[in-house]
């Protein structure tokens, strides 16, 4: 192949490099207003009154909206991707501390902010929920006392006059005989803490409506279709007056995937008379009020046979939802039919629990469910080992799914390069020497993880792109997956150039416009380059096929025997005869000057083949997912005995993708992934006490700088993906799970003590240490 | 009470340049909306991220915190001046070559850093590197290929010096 | 967003000092201000009036004073201090712990002068200059006074300063003999971060010094753990109990950033760490003897 599995330079990489591409906080529009918002003042409280008076009346206030505004009002439906449960300002009670009550438009933003600070809000304060364990309970204060009415999906299961937006079962076997045959039984309980996604981009959104009722939204976000259906629904604007456009996106990992500040300054641009409106939200904004990541409880209980092999396994995840869960059900379900890990599990009952809280809203994170649950099955993994005296890499090789084995939802496999990756990773690094530290305080450790995730999207969402020839043989590629700094932009070119034979050079990528660029689901899930580029491939080869149609009339030579060619159409068995693509771009014309046919546009549709729904009670499918992308990662540690300090020192990793499209972007991927994994394992953790965020700022909220890089080893296997494009699978998500649950078995490698809560701080660990010795 | 506006002078990317500006400005604010320069970005507003980096006579500095009343009789450099037209800085060719930006909003930032770190030493070391980046968060790239973007301009810079010196050796 | 204010740049100390006593509580002194602007951008701090006072030429210099003490001027960028290469050689504890202060950003605005007048209890250059016996030189309506670190600081984001008064430059005594010692600093992150805790544990004119941040009100010097310290060889067994005593020379708290015990355990490491470092250094000297 010419250009698939090639380093080709990134496509967005001069204007990024340059400063010049515009995300939406740098665009500018004449008589543009600022937004500044008010946030509540308590995290569960009945709003008595808002009084505003005094903010309209400031010079230069040109709006100002409170969710009473709303009640009663059409336009403020509940909305939301799966669960229909949000609202974009807080009606009638506040549910978070810092949930938008009221929002003020003004000339200035200082003037914005001035205004807001004259709104009097009343409050009664209502009992909070502030521990999903607790929330969960029947005499819990109800956060969403009206769950009952709400909408959702029907492949989620709320529990009306509860806090439970979500309650997924997965029924595998017989768990309780699976138990009674182990000769081993071991049970834990993992805490893994609620983190931020912390792009350096923070939310921004612009929106203008005009003088006939359209509605224009600018917005940093990873999904404009999803979005656009999102604010039509609550705002009852037809789709084709709502246009969304996500210009450029300065690191998303979920937070930018669904609806947030979009849904505060539409009100607003209503009322403006056609002026902008725009907010951008400050760091402390972005920690509070775009999404956090759920946090979990998980209880995992594994039985397991004298020579390591699982029996059974009964889990019970109980993930802190937060205010508003209308994405986060999905999250559980994730985490929920993933519950066994990478490994064949005859025997699974998992209870994967959502409860509504009164914390900020927790919603998709990079690896979401899996990043959370594997902490505890790779932990509870390597305890079996030490227990039975067995291997750790041999008894994850025992376990792990192979080509013809059953995955937990009891999807049979016909293929599985885990084993595969597990194996390479233990080439690289000698998991059976451990290395000195120089030093007499520290103390070195390896440990492994296995991985897998599915992309987690319901199971008919559909992907299109439209490829434009140009009259000299250039083209243009719209699409409407976002390129948020993953590459997708480079990877979709990159196949395009493939199948239309045309260099790279020749194809500009257009994106992000719902009035432009043709429907995308969502640009989540690791999907894009399956999705889309399944979308992008079968598009260009649309065009490919006008253009042999064409070339066979005017070459006279059958299409089956002609192909493209470095921007030709050539003949398969006479190379010299060949005609410039460039020729039919616009059509043919024939000897007489009679035209046919008209411009080559090509046109690609998918929907993810033959998934479907899994069964409501046990939650067992033949086919629930797309494909799982599986891989493992090695790490070696040094830790400081004396502080409890952890250094990553080395990361290997090896993931089975199918096919590596970019060799240069999946390694700067994985790389990513491997350090934002580290930061969460090792200091990320959103501090919420009592209903507030404690650290919501770059000040107390670290996340990794260039020295807590490790060195990195990046490797791939690639077994095809059957119905990829050339092969493909995904990456995005996957690499980022791995390094928290290999870390902390690595902490017991170098000294002998479990860490069962992230992140694995140095006073968590010296805590252990000193814990372990007083035993 | 409104506060009298300051005339400032300084050099904007090698550009003179005069503007009347409120001392309650920073000057990231003054260079994103009275210049339209937008390379340089507000992450955090505290000086803990590194995506408004300039530089401010010839020194990495986060614009989010200098006053644009103190740019006055400076010389500052922006990301925007860092290249002409489609002419770019090496660093910026070596970040797009090297794929050491995925989303970009920290690159500008990041580029200016190793650009003050190029100027002061021309060959650093790795570690140099991470440290003279170490204000400079970026989310997307776990640092590595960014680390190596700056090495092969480092390593070039070395070959130059070192071809240099040798050239100037069989001179004498 | 930063209210307004007045942005003043006196040329001179005097001019600097009038507007001070002018705009009394209204005025705050601007230096490198990357504490000051993030403050004004919260509102936490609200000036009416800004005084820079990096029109002062003569707060820029870096010298040595009579062969007495090195002077470092208030308006001293943080990441001019280690490029003079004897400075780094006599003051190792002190550059070390300059250059754990924020970014290289940061240290390109900030000074040490700032760094000292926040007053911050885990102020990084604090603890060195402690144990140093540092003087921050005032000047105000008398003239220049001068004043030990130990007694500037008074409290959390206290000082001694009072209105009309400017800190001009801080003084570090010249030391005949060399400096053998230890900055130490705890964080969660280790490259720019704030500390946990940190500290400097040295021998300075043949006496042990002890000084800790983060773990009290302010900075503050081990007096008891000094005192034990005296005229004592660094055994294992003194070194542990030294561990064991500046745990009554602190009281730290428990925060978001770490607990009151691990803070305890990191102040006890910091002065194992520190005196085993001295210990060593004395060996490397051939100087065990002389502690």
């Amino acid at each position: 192949m010419k250009y698939v599995g090639k380093s080709l330079k990134r496509v967005d990489g001069i204007k990024k490099a340059t400063g010049t591409l515009k995300y939406v906080d740098d665009m500018k529009f004449s008589r543009t207003l600022h937004v500044a918002v008010k946030g509540s003042a308590h995290a569960h409280a009945k709003i008595i009154s808002i009084d505003v008076e005094k903010a309209k009346n400031l010079k230069g206030v040109k709006a100002v909206i409170t969710g009473r505004d709303f009640s009663g009002n059409s336009c403020c439906k509940r909305v939301g991707l799966y669960l229909e449960d949000k609202t974009f300002l807080a009606v009638e009670k506040t549910i978070y501390k810092g949930e938008a009550v009221a929002a003020v438009a003004a000339e200035t933003k200082k003037i914005a902010e001035e205004a807001v600070k004259l709104i009097e809000v009343k409050y009664e304060e209502l009992p909070k929920v502030t521990s999903a364990r607790k929330g969960m309970k029947k005499n819990a204060p109800l956060i969403h006392p009206n769950l009952a009415n709400y909408k959702y999906a029907p492949i989620f299961f709320p529990k009306p006059n509860t806090n439970i937006s979500n309650h997924f079962k997965l029924r595998k076997g017989d768990v309780e005989k699976g138990f009674e045959e182990s000769d081993l039984i071991i049970e834990n309980e993992f805490y893994v803490p609620p983190i931020q996604h912390a792009p350096i981009e923070n939310h921004s959104a612009i929106a203008k409506m005009d003088s006939d009722g359209s509605l224009t939204v600018w917005a940093s976000c990873q999904s404009p279709y999803a979005v656009r259906r999102a604010l039509s629904v609550a705002f009852d604007i037809p789709l084709n007056k709502l246009r969304v456009i996500s210009p450029a996106i300065g690191g998303g990992f979920g937070s930018k995937a669904g609806t947030t500040l979009e849904g505060i300054i539409i009100p607003l641009a209503m009322r403006t008379n056609g002026r902008p409106v725009k907010l951008t939200y400050t760091r402390e904004d972005e920690f509070v009020n775009s999404f956090i990541r759920q946090a979990l409880f998980a209880k995992m209980k594994t039985g397991v046979r004298k020579d390591g092999k699982i029996l059974a396994m009964k889990n019970e995840f109980i993930w802190d939802g937060g205010a508003f869960t209308e994405y986060g059900v999905n999250i559980v379900k994730a985490g929920g039919y993933a519950s066994t890990g990478p490994y064949e599990v005859e025997n699974v009952w998992t209870d994967s629990i959502c409860v509504y809280t009164n914390h900020p809203v927790a919603g998709p994170y990079r690896g979401f469910g899996m990043s959370e649950i594997q902490f505890g099955i790779e932990q509870n993994l390597d305890m079996i080992a030490d227990e039975l005296g067995i291997d750790k890499i041999e008894i994850r090789r025992l376990n792990a799914l192979k080509a013809g084995s059953h995955t937990s939802m009891g999807e049979k496999l016909d293929m599985c390069g885990l084993v595969e990756c597990l194996d390479i990773v233990v080439g690289e690094m000698d998991f059976s020497k451990r290395e000195k530290s120089s030093k007499p305080n520290k103390v070195r450790g390896k440990g492994v993880a296995c991985v897998f995730k599915a992309p987690s999207m319901p199971t008919n969402v559909a992907s299109s792109a439209i490829v434009k020839l140009n009259e000299d043989g250039t083209a243009h590629l719209l699409v409407t997956a976002q390129d948020m700094g993953q590459g997708s932009d480079t990877i979709l070119v990159q196949i395009a150039a493939e199948v239309l034979s045309i260099h790279p050079d020749k194809i500009t990528i257009k994106t992000g416009d719902t009035d432009h660029t043709p429907y995308e689901w969502q640009t989540v899930a690791s999907r894009t380059t399956y999705c889309a580029g399944n979308s992008v491939k079968s598009a260009c080869e649309d065009a490919k096929e006008q253009l042999l149609e064409l070339a066979q009339i005017k070459m006279g030579i059958y299409k089956r025997d002609l192909e493209l060619e470095d921007g030709h159409i050539a003949s398969k068995i006479y190379p010299d005869r060949k005609m410039p693509i460039s020729d039919l771009a616009l059509g043919l014309t024939l000897e007489d000057g009679s035209g046919i046919h008209g411009p080559i546009i090509g046109r690609g549709v998918f929907i993810p083949p033959n998934i479907r729904n899994a069964d409501k009670k046990t939650g067992l499918g033949d086919k629930p997912v797309v494909f799982w992308t599986f891989g493992s990662q090695g790490v070696e540690i040094e830790v400081d005995i004396e502080t409890g300090q952890i250094k990553v020192l080395e990361v290997v990793s090896c993931f089975d993708v199918g096919k590596v499209i970019n060799p240069q972007l999946i390694e700067g991927q994985v790389e990513g992934g491997i350090v934002q994994g580290i930061g969460s394992a090792l200091f990320e953790e959103l501090i919420i006490k009592d209903g507030e965020v404690k650290n919501d700022s770059f000040v107390d909220y670290k996340i990794p700088t260039a020295d807590d890089m490790p060195k990195m080893t990046i490797k791939f296997v690639e077994n095809p993906e059957e119905t990829g494009p050339f092969g493909a699978r995904a990456i995005a998500e996957v690499c980022m799970v791995a390094a928290a649950p290999a870390i902390a078995n690595a902490l017991h490698d170098a000294i002998g003590v479990r860490v069962k809560t992230m992140p694995l701080t140095a006073e968590r660990v010296l805590k252990a240490i000193r814990e372990k010795k007083s035993n | 009470m409104s506060k009298v506006k300051h005339r400032i002078n300084f050099t904007l990317n090698y550009e003179e340049a005069e503007h009347y500006i409120e001392p309650n400005v920073t000057l990231l604010t003054m260079l994103r909306e009275d210049f339209d320069l937008t390379g340089a970005k507000e992450g955090c507003g505290a000086g803990e991220c590194g995506a408004c980096t300039i530089l401010f006579n010839n020194k990495a500095v986060n614009a989010c915190l200098v006053l644009a009343v103190e740019a006055d009789r400076a010389e500052i450099i922006t990301i925007e001046g860092l290249s002409n037209g489609q002419e770019l800085d090496e660093l910026q060719e070596s970040f797009i070559d090297n794929a050491a930006l995925q989303c970009g909003y920290c690159t500008p930032g990041m580029i200016i850093s190793a650009k003050a770190l190029l100027n002061r030493n021309s060959s650093p070391t790795e570690n140099e590197i991470k440290e003279a980046i170490s204000g400079n968060l970026c989310r997307c790239t776990g640092y590595k290929k960014i680390v190596e973007a700056i090495s092969s301009v480092a390593k070039k810079h070395r070959g130059n010096s070192v071809e240099g010196a040798e050239k100037g050796g069989e001179e004498e | 967003m930063m209210k307004e204010f007045d942005y003043l740049k006196p040329s001179t100390l005097n001019g600097a000092h009038n507007l001070l006593v002018k705009h009394k509580r209204e005025a705050y002194i601007f230096n490198g201000g990357t504490d000051l602007i993030v403050r004004m951008r919260e509102e936490i701090t609200n000036p009416n009036v800004v005084i820079d006072i990096k029109g002062i030429e003569n707060l820029h210099e870096i010298s040595y004073k009579n062969k007495e003490c090195l002077s470092v001027g208030a308006c001293v960028k943080l990441s001019e201090i280690p490029k003079y290469k004897d400075v780094t050689e006599k003051y190792a504890i002190l550059t070390e712990a300059i250059h754990n202060i924020g970014s290289i950003q940061l240290r390109n605005r900030a000074t040490m002068t700032g760094n000292i007048c926040n007053a911050s209890p885990l102020a990084d250059s604090a603890t060195p200059l402690l144990v140093l016996d540092a003087k921050i030189v005032i000047y105000g309506k008398e003239g220049l006074k001068r004043v030990l670190v130990k007694d500037f600081i008074t409290g959390v984001r206290k000082t001694i300063l009072e209105t009309g008064e400017i800190v001009t430059a801080i003084e570090i005594p010249i030391y005949e003999k060399p400096i053998i010692g230890l900055f130490q600093k705890m964080s969660r992150r280790k490259m720019v971060d704030l500390s946990t805790v940190c500290g400097t544990v040295a021998r300075i004119n043949g006496e042990i010094r002890v000084a800790l941040g983060a773990v009290s009100p302010t900075p503050v010097r081990g007096v008891k753990t000094e005192a034990f310290l005296r005229g004592k060889v660094l055994t294992d067994e003194v070194i542990r109990e030294a561990g064991e005593i500046i745990v009554t020379d602190i009281s730290p708290i428990s925060d978001i950033r770490a607990s009151k015990e691990y803070r305890l355990d990191m102040a006890k490491l910091i002065v194992k760490r520190g005196l085993v470092h001295i210990r060593e250094g004395q060996l490397n000297w051939g100087e065990q003897s002389e502690a």
